[in-house]
């Protein structure tokens, strides 16, 4: 019996030493709000990431360990997740959750001096809210989704256009950015319209906008079910202006919730698939899962490589160390088009190139090739 | 004028299904007094089914309707045997019922949300996209007539009717006052999962569908009356009407047209909070 509780202490002994040796990542996601549709998917590219980092030996001979927790999307609870992860060692934290929940964690982070990140979050604000030098953000952001679609709009030289959006706090984010995007150029907004959250029409907005007789129709919303109620309506009412999308249609939802209401829609895209980062990370991430992944997957995936990454160059996990390696880090990953590498400029902590982005083409219900790359 | 046609028709068949919704509320406030917050989770539910026995299974339409219907009524009298009956039988305040319904609205949400995923599904329509309206607008048509024949012409209507003016009385006369709430529990399921699988080929089914839905049901009600199987659809038709005809004429950025109906509830509530149309003496 001595031996045994001897063993069993020699044992936990050896197991506390492990865990000591792994480098706690803190994980802040949603998984009941309505961030959810694109903070799973992007788990998964994290969890696929850093399985795959510590299959090779983890980072300075460390495993990472990821402790994960559920903000629900609510900015008041998301704090008190990076309080609780700063507490329980973490040296870094990914924030996959809605944007107003990362800008409320960044007080913790600040104060707390911990390195923070966001992959997948687009809003501007992020960075220039809270100068924070411990937060960065890599997920293509509003402003360079809407010069994009402009420089391949650009050359149809559009003068009027409607802009819609949702009642999401993206939405109407991207939809002021949209908006600011379109008026620098010079092209007049002649209808402005919003589809509500549960909506169960969008003919009244489709209506007006109709009748301002736009030249194209730009979409900024980013919930899925009420820009298909736009499709719906457009398609009924025989509209025939094109429409210039955010990326939220390069979700792969909409192959089957949209079917018959795509083709011809130009979208916004971070993720080429022709790229050959893209076509590595797909067949590695079948092979290990059985299950394809898409765009949404690549952000938590770059994410994780990225603090990895930058935990590496820094060759410790001294929390001042890490910040300093992470704000020269020069990466280049699966998001974004060829060649694109996220790098944070002295001052600037967003780190997604601004012609990193592609403009693909709906062909039929297929999301089709790429063509346009950039703002040039 | 054509533009107006257009939108009278979306908004009847808008308004359509939140009369759904409104009756499913008013068949369990009327004989009970709870105010059951999960009828949206119920059409949430309902449009799942729709996915899972059109989509999936490929069953033909009217079988597929005609098996979610009977399930939803499972759903309803489950619902009642598992968080209403028990605390109604120690002798619970109203407003511990309506609590234990608010936690199974959680519970329908989250189960869905694991068992589906967090992404939209696609719901098959019963006739072609063009008829959609037509057929949401007759079929809720239907389910009135029936519900409002069987309120008016069969004993169990009456016994409903009886136990909503007097659940005391109603016992000493002989009604079986659990059977009453478990009927209009199941009775309420079905009416909102029907919304759900109705509304489901515009929408498309997913798991935050319910909340929206139980907001404009709950609108409709209270502007339509509790009191009469009419209000419900009347209340239905003037909270779609008053939202789409504010979008579209009103001259106010479409934000702040959303506000509309809420304003109709607030209004109502402060000065008829009876409703449009008052119970029958």
């Amino acid at each position: 019996m001595r031996t045994f509780i001897i063993a069993m202490a020699a044992a936990l002994f050896c197991a506390a030493a492990g865990a000591q040796e792994t480098i706690k990542i803190g994980v802040i996601t949603d998984k009941v709000g309505p961030a959810k549709p694109y903070s799973e998917p992007t788990l998964e590219g994290i969890l696929f990431g850093a399985e795959e980092i510590n299959r090779a030996g983890g980072v300075l001979g460390r495993k990472l360990e990821l402790l994960i927790e559920d903000d629900q999307g609510r900015p008041d609870i998301s704090a008190t997740m990076a309080r609780k992860l700063v507490d329980a060692g973490a040296v870094f934290i990914l924030s996959i959750t809605l944007t107003p929940a990362t800008q409320q964690q960044q007080n913790v982070t600040l104060e707390a001096k911990t390195p923070q990140m966001t992959p997948m979050n687009s809003g501007d604000t992020l960075t220039t809210q809270l100068a924070n030098p411990y937060f960065w953000q890599t997920g293509p952001l509003g402003s360079i989704q809407i010069a994009t679609l402009l420089s391949h709009a650009r050359a149809k030289q559009l003068k009027r256009v409607a802009l819609i959006t949702d009642n999401s706090d993206l939405g109407q984010l991207l939809g002021k950015f949209f908006r600011a995007g379109l008026e620098k150029s010079g092209i007049e907004v002649v209808a402005e319209e919003v589809v509500a959250r549960g909506a169960t029409t969008a003919e009244p907005q489709m209506q007006k906008i109709r009748a301002a007789k736009p030249e194209a129709m730009f979409m900024a919303g980013v919930l899925t079910p009420e820009n298909v109620l736009i499709l719906r309506a457009y398609r009924q009412m025989g509209l025939k202006f094109p429409i210039h999308s955010s990326y939220n249609l390069s979700v792969p939802q909409y192959m089957s919730v949209a079917k018959g209401l795509l083709n011809g829609i130009t979208f916004v895209d971070a993720y080429d698939p022709d790229k050959p980062e893209v076509k590595k990370f797909e067949a590695d991430y079948r092979k290990a899962t059985g299950k394809l992944p898409y765009n949404i997957h690549g952000y938590g995936y770059d994410g994780i490589k990225m603090v990895a990454e930058a935990i590496r160059k820094a060759g410790s996990t001294d929390k001042e160390k890490i910040r300093a390696a992470m704000q020269s880090l020069s990466y280049s990953g699966v998001m974004g088009a060829k060649g694109m590498k996220y790098v944070f400029p002295e001052g600037k902590r967003a780190g997604f190139d601004p012609n990193g982005m592609v403009v693909r083409v709906y062909e039929g219900d297929k999301q089709g090739r790429v063509v346009h790359v950039g703002q040039k | 004028m054509s533009d107006l046609l257009e939108l009278s028709l979306s908004a009847a068949a808008s308004g359509c299904i939140y009369a759904l919704v409104a009756l499913a509320y008013l068949l369990m406030i009327r004989p009970t007094g709870i105010i059951n917050f999960a009828v949206g989770e119920w059409a949430m539910v309902g449009a799942f089914g729709g996915f899972l026995l059109l989509s999936k299974l490929e069953w033909p339409y009217p079988l597929g309707m005609a098996a979610l219907l009977g399930f939803m009524l499972l759903v309803g009298w489950a619902t009642e045997r598992i968080a209403v009956r028990p605390l109604v039988e120690r002798g619970a305040p109203l407003l511990a019922p309506i609590l234990a319904l608010l936690g199974m609205l959680v519970v329908f949400r989250e189960s869905i949300s694991l068992g589906f995923g967090p992404d939209p599904h696609q719901v098959p329509e019963a006739v072609g996209f063009e008829h959609l309206k037509y057929f949401t607008i007759g079929a809720t048509l239907a389910v009135f007539a029936a519900v409002w024949l069987f309120f008016e012409t069969t004993l169990w209507g009456k016994s409903f009717e009886a136990v909503s003016l007097n659940r005391r009385a109603a016992a000493l006369m002989g009604i079986d006052l659990s059977r009453v709430t478990a009927v209009s529990f199941a009775g309420g399921a079905a009416a909102a999962g029907l919304a759900g699988l109705l509304v489901a080929p515009n929408t498309s089914a997913h798991y935050l569908m319910g909340v929206p839905l139980a907001i404009q049901g709950f609108t409709a009600l209270v502007i339509g009356g509790v009191g009469r199987v009419e209000g419900a659809l009347l209340g239905g038709m003037l909270v779609a009407f008053a939202e789409q005809l504010t979008v579209r004429y009103a001259p106010l950025p479409s934000g702040y047209a959303q506000g509309v109906p809420l304003l109709l509830l607030m209004l109502f509530l402060l000065v008829r909070p009876t409703g449009l149309l008052r119970p029958r003496a």
